[in-house]
């Protein structure tokens, strides 16, 4: 079968924009659930404040949406958008751009949910914290969010950057590697910054006074859990920018496209780890906030630790990038 | 659209070498720190025990990052630490908010910026955990637990650099190309102005906090 090369790029673009959505709605659905789940617990132990639940359930629902809310945008810009550059090469790079935001959206979405989830609980256990409630979940999903926005500022520049310049052998590798890197390093982070947002929502409901200390501790704990998408973000940023030699052998555009594989799967387990360390740190400040500092610091160490396996892989992708 | 990913640059061959400044970036970071020195001086300017306005908000900055300080670590070196938490804090959020105001550019979107101010912090808590330790206690660290652990354990602590820095860079010039990608596909007066606000002015904020909190945070691991 012979195919040009528009053909050959609108294939990719619909493969891609199917991807991008059909992925992106998994997270944020089981993240909303979770959060409807625990706003029905919480008013059946508190009917009276049936009013407040709601509207916190629904804020939370709104802020996890977004994460499939970038997947749907990159889907519709794949469908409908004349995209730059007419080569072989776009074809990989919407290929790539889908995927990235695909699995990018699936940890932050799950993640959200736990923010909002224990946020109901919280105001059913302390509603005279409501409001200091509320905008704690605010931040801690925010942040969330995080490594989504990571993947869909990588879906846009293979969207929009021009590289029909480029030799088509070993760069198209590069791109889709590019994407499937950032896309799939994001999803430890975004479930493990979820699990950090989600114990802070519950310890401020247990101890009110901790605020201040649990939301740093949070931030603290959410932004080291994150380490792993960054370094998913610096690989691709790698990918995308270097210009690679031409070379019609194989190897050398699979030691590109395993680079973003190794460093997209090495980086799953360290944020969900990471996110589990930081919960437990924030759930104990608010238990013992006399020993908010040592337990922050025992927190990093034990993240330190857990963090090594996305090390491994980011070596282990450098290497495969600049060595082989 | 072309200017995503692209930086201006002024490169002056000197004697063999290349010098290349990024004039944007240097520009920027000026008018940081010539409004910076100017809310310094409008704060110390007349200061009394009745505070005015710019004295209260530099109280704030100070009262709160000194306490974070000296919860970290304690208060003889919260005393000589504070300040730079307190200016590094100032300086970061004020990078990041930059960007709203239309024709500047925040520093922190060159990814410069945050290395060079990754690396200030990594050296500062090497160097207090050796002042606080003593050289030898300080190697001895990173043959734990095993001595063929070094390699991995110098890879690990220079990973600190590259994850601190991404993540200001990766947050400000994500936000950057979403506000550009997004003015540019629609004509609405609405949207760009709320992203600008999300962006710049929560996610700014929060990220200055983030970078300043781990710069302590790694001077806390080091000391004690």
């Amino acid at each position: 079968m012979q195919m040009d090369v528009d053909t050959l790029i609108r294939v990719a673009a619909f493969t891609g924009g199917g991807i991008a959505m059909g992925f992106g709605a998994i997270g944020a659905a089981i993240g909303e659930g979770y959060t409807a789940a625990q706003a029905n617990v919480a008013v059946s132990r508190n009917p009276s404040l049936s009013g407040d639940l709601f509207k916190n359930m629904l804020v939370g629902q709104a802020v996890a949406e977004s994460a499939s809310i970038f997947a749907l945008v990159i889907a519709i810009l794949l469908l409908f958008l004349d995209v730059p550059g007419h080569s072989k090469l776009t074809a990989a790079a919407l290929f790539g751009a889908g995927l990235c935001i695909g699995f990018g959206a699936i940890g932050s979405g799950i993640g959200s949910g736990f923010p909002g989830g224990q946020c109901c609980m919280g105001i059913a256990r302390q509603p005279a914290v409501v409001s200091k409630m509320t905008t704690n979940m605010l931040i801690g999903s925010a942040v969330c969010q995080t490594p989504a926005i990571f993947s869909m500022v990588v879906a846009l520049m293979l969207l929009f950057m021009d590289f029909s310049k480029l030799p088509l052998f070993p760069t198209w590798a590069a791109l889709i590697g590019a994407g499937v890197s950032t896309g799939l390093a994001a999803i430890g982070s975004g479930y493990g910054g979820g699990l950090a947002a989600g114990a802070s929502c519950e310890g401020l409901a247990r101890q009110p006074e901790a605020g201040s200390n649990l939301t740093t501790t949070m931030l603290v704990g959410q932004a080291v859990a994150q380490t792993p998408s960054i370094f998913g973000l610096l690989i691709s940023f790698i990918l995308i920018f270097k210009t690679f030699p031409e070379s019609t052998s194989l190897s050398a555009a699979m030691a590109l496209l395993s680079a973003g594989i190794c460093m997209g799967f090495g980086g799953i387990g360290p944020g969900i780890g990471n996110g589990m360390a930081a919960e437990g740190a924030v759930r104990w400040v608010a238990r013992n906030i006399k020993s908010a500092g040592e337990l922050m610091r025992i927190m990093l160490v034990g993240q330190a630790v857990s963090q090594s396996t996305s090390i491994y892989a980011m070596v282990i992708s450098l290497v495969l990038i600049f060595v082989l | 659209m072309e200017d995503l990913g692209k930086i201006h640059q002024l490169i002056i061959h000197l004697g063999g070498y290349d010098i290349t400044l990024n004039l944007e970036v240097i520009l920027m970071t000026w008018i940081v720190i010539g409004m910076l020195t100017l809310f310094g001086y409008l704060a110390t300017r007349r200061a009394g025990l009745v505070p005015r306005q710019f004295q209260v908000l530099g109280e704030i900055f100070v009262g709160v990052f000194f306490k974070i300080t000296e919860d970290a670590l304690d208060k003889e070196r919260a005393e000589k630490y504070g300040p730079l938490v307190v200016a590094l804090f100032m300086f970061l959020m004020l990078s990041n908010w930059l960007g709203i105001i239309p024709h500047l550019e925040e520093p922190t979107k060159d990814l410069n910026t945050p290395f060079a101010l990754g690396i200030m912090g990594f050296v500062i808590a090497h160097y207090a955990g050796i002042r606080s330790k003593g050289f030898k206690a300080y190697i001895n660290e990173y043959f734990q637990p095993m001595f063929f652990m070094a390699p991995l354990n110098i890879i690990g602590e220079l990973s600190k650099i590259v994850s601190i820095s991404f993540r200001l860079f990766g947050n400000i010039m994500g936000g950057a190309i979403i506000i550009l990608v997004v003015s540019h596909l629609t004509y609405s007066i609405v949207l760009p102005p709320l992203l600008n606000a999300f962006f710049g002015l929560f996610v700014g904020t929060i990220q200055a906090f983030v970078f300043t909190m781990l710069t302590v945070v790694y001077i806390s691991v080091q000391v004690k």
